[in-house]
């Protein structure tokens, strides 16, 4: 039952973005660039839950957006289960304790997100490749995700922690020692 | 017994005296009394004037218990007033608003008459900081097809990139995978006008033909080339010239007509 609520809850969290996104971050631009809270959100599946949920959980979402306002269907799924994978893979090498390996793991996840995409864009639809721009708008994006991470930093510990408890059982310090 | 009558008669003949003097007082006029009006005027009524207050004070009171029921239910009236007229106010907006929708709606469908065409609302705006794309509530049951070119009243926005029962997706030319085929309206050369990655404003407009003539103000339209949009349809106008040291490099930021933060009415043309 508890495991239902949470994914209840993670799908009432993607739609919650989902509007925050296509209403709310119209108006809170940095230098004309929006963050990108799905890449936190499947990031933070792949870190606390079942390994295979953030994969999962990427590829559903992804292709909600894909089908909601994406150019290619299966572009933005694809690079968000590899965000869930590199969750997955965050959560077995490093700690995911720490305020700073939180926030570093968000901004390599959101660079490799924006970049895969940009490629597969790139080669699929021929999409022009304009460097400095990229660069330029992954730069604001990254931090701006970081700055998101750090504002939700407590509310992602308390929960993940729930949600670890809940799939991964009071095992998890076993590892470190 | 003497000394009694002698007091009696005393008092009789001052009693008569008072009379005499009360009945000349009353005869004289009242002019010639005022100085002794004043007087006791003037000891008198401010006594009197702060009597009065307090009576008045007190009757006014007692009104103003005697009416509170009144005043409630005049209170309540009003209120009921007041929430009929806001209501009123709130239809009010919403028709003005829906007036306005209207009229954007004519307006386009005047501009471009010679077009037919279908009006639709923006109902989604791309979530992704490297496309612009944006999605529009008309679809497959109105007619709409993929391939279609959508305008606004300024000029053109874009074309239906797919389409579901009830919606469509509109690639911009704003998007930095959009290529438009487009004319310089004074000059009549061909132009392909690119979206900027992190530009909503402006667009590149390259492979300007080496004895082109482009200047600042020049008027930018869709050349009908490629077989997407229709010819004719204003685009925008030259904002600036960079001219490189070849010729063919050189290329032109033209300044977009349509404000597409601000766009919310469009209109599909259905026919090629």
């Amino acid at each position: 039952m508890k495991k239902f609520i949470i994914n209840v809850l993670l799908f009432l969290a993607f739609l919650i973005i989902y509007f925050l996104h296509s209403n709310l971050f119209v108006w809170f631009k940095i230098a004309g660039v929006m963050p990108n809270l799905f890449v936190i959100l499947v990031l933070f599946i792949g870190l606390y839950a079942h390994k295979y949920m953030g994969v999962i959980y990427g590829i559903v979402f992804g292709l909600l957006l894909d089908f909601f306002i994406g150019k290619k269907i299966g572009v933005t799924a694809i690079m968000l289960g590899i965000v869930g994978l590199v969750g997955v893979l965050f959560d077995k090498n490093f700690s995911k304790e720490n305020r700073i390996t939180l926030i570093v793991m968000v901004m390599i996840t959101t660079v490799i997100f924006e970049i895969g995409e940009y490629l597969i864009n790139y080669f699929v639809i021929r999409q022009p490749f304009e460097l400095i721009p990229f660069i330029q708008v992954l730069l604001v994006e990254c931090i701006y995700n970081a700055i998101i991470t750090i504002i939700l930093y407590p509310l992602m510990q308390i929960s993940g922690n729930k949600i670890e408890k809940e799939y991964k059982g009071n095992k998890i310090l076993t590892r470190y020692f | 017994m003497y000394n009694k009558k002698k007091y009696g008669i005393a008092g009789v003949i001052i009693a008569i005296i008072i009379l005499i003097i009360l009945f000349f007082l009353t005869n004289i006029q009242n002019s010639k009394m005022s100085y002794f009006e004043n007087v006791a005027n003037k000891v008198v009524m401010p006594i009197q004037n702060g009597l009065t207050f307090l009576k008045n004070k007190i009757n006014g009171n007692s009104t103003f218990f005697a009416n509170v029921n009144n005043l409630k239910q005049e209170n309540e009236n009003l209120q009921k007033k007041n929430t009929e007229l806001a209501e009123k106010l709130r239809e009010l907006e919403s028709i003005k608003a829906q007036n306005e929708s209207l009229k954007q709606y004519l307006n386009l469908k005047e501009k471009y008459s010679d077009y037919a065409a279908i009006p639709a609302d923006i109902i989604n705006r791309d979530i992704s900081n490297y496309s612009k794309n944006i999605v529009i509530n008309i679809g497959t049951k109105d007619g709409i097809k993929e391939g279609m070119t959508v305008i606004a009243a300024e000029g053109l926005v874009g074309y239906i990139t797919s389409v579901t029962d009830s919606t469509a997706k509109v690639q911009t030319i704003i998007d930095s995978s959009s290529s438009t085929s487009a004319l310089l309206s004074t000059s009549r050369d061909s132009i392909v006008c690119k979206g900027i990655l992190n530009n909503d404003k402006q667009l590149k407009a390259m492979y300007i033909p080496m004895d082109a003539t482009v200047s600042q103000g020049d008027t930018i339209e869709t050349s009908g080339l490629g077989g997407i949009y229709q010819k004719g349809i204003y685009i925008g106008t030259v904002e600036k010239v960079e001219n490189t040291t070849d010729l063919t490099n050189r290329y032109a930021m033209v300044s977009v007509a349509v404000d597409f933060k601000k766009l919310e009415t469009v209109l599909v043309i259905t026919n090629k």
